[in-house]
């Protein structure tokens, strides 16, 4: 990892979405371990995953994980801490006026 | 792809394969059928789940040993485990139909933005625990991270029951957009999530109990499944409140000043946001300033568990302090909208002096007792 050079890699990962009335939830599993830090950006490749209601789609895609550099994760690791408190629940969006 | 509980797909003979043309008019005629199923589903309004994806410092979560308050800690993961509001998120009789086409448009606009950010902030939550769950290999901490995703999962699952009720549906296509990670300390974790957990609970218990001795102001049933729902958040805050006593250090010395900070973040931050929605508490029959010191009061009662200290919300610059917030947000929106610079820049001057000003009133302190643990009384 350099200072200031990004690295790229591949990574095979299992995408589940639940669209189920008893559970609303959707992850991403890396299957060879990769490990994300403070920094990095994940996309999965493909279209859309979409699972229709009442059903838990799960699917094998390929993922590219750009690694932030050496210094983007230290200033992600000093700076990320401002944004907390999206935390924080408060029932309704930001928007002043709707 | 494996999709499972198989759907209802037309999976009839194509047009092309009819050998009589009754038989091409009859496919036709199921095909239709099909096609109007999906056209009612895509014609739904589509509403982009955009949750936040975190990484902490896993270590650190690892090297928690809760042997300090195990007593306490197996009670409260036992009875997650036995999981009492199981079979609560199911819509019964009690859900009685909501119409929603004579719904007044604004109230109608103000309370979808309720179910969306509430559904989203249910998600973020669950992507959060979860992620926590994975990268963890302490089981104390796996196994409470593991019970507090199932939960989010379930209510974001009945809020978005709610909203496909009111024709919108939500887009989890954000899975395949690039997300860039962004990073917590394990203690802002805990001071954010454990007031966040807390003021909800005391947010819903309010509105229930408020909603039981006035029925009519109750526009829309989901309002009748607040009193379970908060009771996870209740026990959600009480793990988080666990965590914490593990380690003295994190409600002591400078700390204090991270705590009075997040209470003081949260406590505005509601007030402010609660005061943009006028038709939802006019619907509800709610005066928001009532609200606020009433929500105020049961979190700062309950947050006595582990915070040495509570903000004074009796003091006379408390209240002038949050109207100037509210009034400045309110001014910087507009000023953003007009495109007017120098107002903009006023108002977050403005914004920014105000929520100083209620950071340097002093706190109440006080002493935190040896038993962390409550249960929901209010």
């Amino acid at each position: 990892m350099g200072l200031l050079t990004k690295e790229i890699e591949r990574a095979p990962c299992t995408v589940e979405i639940s669209h189920k009335f008893e559970s609303l939830h959707a992850h991403v599993r890396f299957n060879n371990g990769a490990v994300i830090y403070p920094g990095d950006e994940v996309q999965v490749h493909g279209g859309e995953i979409m699972a229709p209601f009442g059903e838990i789609v799960s699917e094998d895609r390929e993922a590219t994980i750009i690694r932030a550099s050496k210094l983007e994760r230290l200033w992600t690791r000093l700076t990320g801490d401002f944004e907390i408190m999206e935390l924080c629940e408060f029932s309704f969006s930001e928007e002043v006026t709707l | 792809m494996n999709v499972q509980n198989t759907p209802e797909k037309y999976e009839g003979k194509h047009t092309a394969d009819a050998t009589t043309v009754e038989e091409g008019l009859a496919i036709q005629e199921e095909q239709a059928k099909y096609d109007d199923d999906f056209a009612t589903e895509t014609a739904m309004s589509n509403t982009l789940l955009t949750p936040r994806f975190y990484t902490t410092d896993f270590d650190e979560l690892d090297a928690i040993d809760v042997s300090p308050v195990r007593g306490e800690w197996d009670r409260l993961i036992a009875q997650m485990e036995a999981d009492p509001n199981k079979g609560h998120f199911k819509k019964n009789d009690d859900w009685d139909t909501v119409d929603w086409e004579n719904m007044e448009p604004q109230l109608k606009k103000e309370f979808i933005d309720f179910l969306i950010s509430s559904c989203t902030a249910e998600f973020s939550g669950c992507v959060l625990y979860k992620e926590m769950k994975r990268r963890g290999n302490n089981e104390d901490i796996t196994r409470l991270f593991q019970l507090m995703a199932r939960d989010e999962a379930r209510h974001a699952g009945f809020i978005n029951d709610a909203l496909r009720e009111a024709g919108l549906r939500v887009n989890l296509g954000f899975l395949t957009q690039k997300k860039k990670y962004t990073y917590f300390r394990p203690k802002f974790i805990y001071y954010a999530t454990y007031l966040s957990e807390k003021i909800g609970y005391a947010r819903y218990i309010t509105i229930f109990r408020h909603l039981q001795e006035n029925p009519q102001h109750r526009f829309h049933p989901i309002f009748k499944w607040f009193e379970e729902w908060c009771n996870d958040e209740f026990s959600h805050g009480e793990a988080f409140a666990l965590l914490m006593k593990t380690d003295p250090k994190l409600t002591k010395g400078k700390n204090v000043l991270w705590i009075k900070f997040f209470l003081t973040a949260v406590y505005s931050t509601m007030y402010v946001r609660d005061h943009q929605r006028p038709a939802f508490h006019k619907a509800l029959g709610v005066d928001p300033d009532w609200y606020a010191h009433e929500v105020f009061t049961k979190t700062s009662k309950l947050s006595e568990q582990i915070f040495p200290i509570t903000l004074d919300i009796e003091h006379p610059r408390w209240q002038p302090g949050l109207e100037k917030m509210q009034k400045a947000n309110a001014d910087l929106a507009q000023a953003k909208e007009d495109g007017r610079f120098f107002a903009k820049l006023g108002a977050q001057a403005r914004a920014v002096s105000a929520f100083v000003s209620l950071l340097l009133i002093p706190a109440k302190k006080h002493q935190v007792p040896a038993q962390t643990r409550l249960e929901p009384a209010y």
